[in-house]
């Protein structure tokens, strides 16, 4: 019995060692989003708190928290509390089975690709209750959105990665990882890598694709009802879920833990510190592409995803199986 | 011991919610408890080792039609008592439907035993490859002809939807995208006292 407790015990820690440095990575990235927003717009963005502006967010937090917590008179209480509740605990569970290092992982289960799939596609839940429990029209419109968005989107985004399945041929994320030690899978797949990274876009609700909480004609969208600390929740699940999205483009396509070459002063450098530095360039791509664009139009959207991206991603998807069968380089 | 436990944990939260699937007053409750009722039977799917089909039931059933199930019954207006009173219209439709599902349960655990797969090459314990071997082989026709099904089910619900009226109006985005400005703004010297004649 006391080996259970003690293995009850370690996997707390293990999870403790994921989402401590995740949260604390939100603060940064925030911090990271404003400093980068300034440079493109030629401001200094925040340089008051701390040194070189580093403590705003945590400051920001501490703001968050102790303002006063509004509810809608007319709300669905209930769910207008668990909603944000929700969205912050589906960022945080996908974490379970991210891989950081070949041995490094809380869970490596068989079939991890589709817990994250899983895991990303309940996140709609919280989007939609939010926007259904405020009771108002703007957060309803916002949550109408999102549905449709996330929804349409994820189709692409399943083909990309059954893609990247066929050329693995295994569902396990450290396998996935290991199969691209000599080659990269965002080299012979990189029309699939571009649609991934727009269609991670537009599932995290990140501009251009922001159409769920459109402050020009949504007031804030989903959200629009929310104050204090269950605000604080939906901006925290917003930006794990970028940094989880993140990963997940590293694992899929660019080699997780590798180093680009694998010659000397590449790869002493340590695995975990690879990874880091291929999630933060990801993470960089998110906010300059957000200082770049303007917001799309709705319909303009769905297009997008419906008549551009899922034709695109299913020829792929037959083109690849039909090229590996072809010259016999399917795996197994 | 502990397996068994948690199997009468996640079957009996399974039948709670079903229950206050069908008794909750509030059709989106009822959505949220369906959904609450997937995810159990995602749990009991995982529990006995299959958990590609556990998480394939999650992703289809909660990521996408329950979603499709909420956007529907969010937007209806519908007045909580007028739906329970007519629900003894829906008893024999029930009776019919569990009768049927209740016999088939029947015919396969008395009068059938499961096939036995002999072509089978249990490489791992990986289930996702044991069921694309037996999907892929044994039951090929029956997979391509659920397929056809759906391709037709869904031409189906496109035509439906997709009525040509000439009143409606219709964005070309081919049209939109090989417009200048010149075709539509014009830049006219107003002179000073007298402006310019609209009607020009």
């Amino acid at each position: 019995m006391n080996s259970l407790y003690f293995e009850i015990f370690i996997g707390i820690l293990k999870i403790f060692s994921f989402v401590v440095p995740v949260l604390v990575s939100v603060a940064l990235l925030v911090y990271l989003e404003r400093k980068v927003l300034g440079a493109v717009q030629l401001r200094k963005g925040p340089n008051v708190v701390g040194p070189f502006g580093i403590l705003q967010s945590f400051a920001d937090v501490i703001k968050l928290i102790t303002k006063e917590n509004l509810l809608p008179s007319s709300s669905n209480k209930f769910l207008f509390i668990f909603a944000p509740m929700l969205t912050l605990i589906l960022s945080l569970i996908a974490w379970a089975v991210i891989p950081i290092s070949s041995t490094y992982v809380i869970s490596n289960i068989n079939i991890g690709i589709l817990y994250l799939f899983a895991v990303s596609s309940f996140g709609v839940y919280g989007v939609i209750l939010a926007g259904w429990a405020s009771n108002s029209k703007y957060p309803f419109l916002g949550a109408l959105r999102s549905a449709a968005q996330m929804i349409s989107y994820e189709v692409s985004i399943g083909f990309v990665i059954i893609t990247v399945l066929i050329c693995v041929g295994s569902l396990n994320l450290i396998d996935i990882v290991e199969s691209q030690k000599n080659l990269w899978f965002a080299i012979p797949l990189l029309p699939m890598f571009v649609v991934f990274i727009i269609s991670v876009l537009a599932e995290t609700n990140r501009l251009p694709f922001d159409l769920p909480e459109d402050e020009a004609t949504l007031v804030a969208g989903f959200f629009t009802e929310y104050s204090s600390i269950s605000f604080g929740l939906f901006f925290l699940a917003e930006y794990a879920n970028m940094i989880l999205m993140s990963s997940l483009t590293v694992i899929l396509f660019l080699g997780g833990w590798y180093p680009p070459l694998d010659i000397f002063p590449l790869n002493a450098i340590p695995g975990i510190i690879w990874f880091a530095v291929k999630v933060f360039l990801i993470l960089f791509v998110f906010l300059w592409v957000r200082a770049t664009f303007p917001r799309y139009r709705y319909d303009q959207l769905m297009r997008l995803g419906w008549k551009i991206f899922l034709p695109l991603t299913l020829i792929w998807v037959v083109i690849t199986s039909s090229f590996l069968f072809y010259f016999g380089m399917l795996p197994n | 011991m502990f397996l068994l436990g948690t199997f009468y944990l996640f079957a009996s939260f399974l039948i709670m919610t079903c229950l206050s699937v069908i008794f909750s007053k509030n059709p989106v409750n009822s959505v949220l408890f369906l959904v609450i009722a997937f995810l159990n039977s995602t749990f009991l799917f995982i529990l006995i080792g299959a958990e590609f089909v556990g998480i394939i039931l999650a992703i289809v059933y909660i990521g996408a039609v329950a979603i499709l199930f909420l956007f529907v019954v969010m937007m209806l207006d519908i007045q909580i008592t007028s739906l329970m009173y007519n629900i003894k219209r829906y008893v024999p439709l029930a009776i019919l439907f569990s009768g049927i599902i209740l016999a088939e349960i029947i015919y396969l655990t008395v009068y059938k035993t499961s096939k036995s797969h002999s072509n089978i090459i249990v490489r791992s314990e990986n289930n996702t490859e044991q069921i694309g071997n037996v999907l892929y082989t044994n039951y090929f026709i029956d997979f391509q002809l659920s397929g056809i099904v759906l391709l037709l089910a869904m031409i189906g619900a496109i035509v439906l939807t997709h009525i040509y009226r000439p009143t409606i109006k219709r964005q070309n985005i081919n049209k939109q995208n090989t417009t200048y400005s010149k075709d539509r703004v014009k830049l006219v010297k107003a002179k000073s006292g007298e402006g310019i004649n609209i009607n020009d």
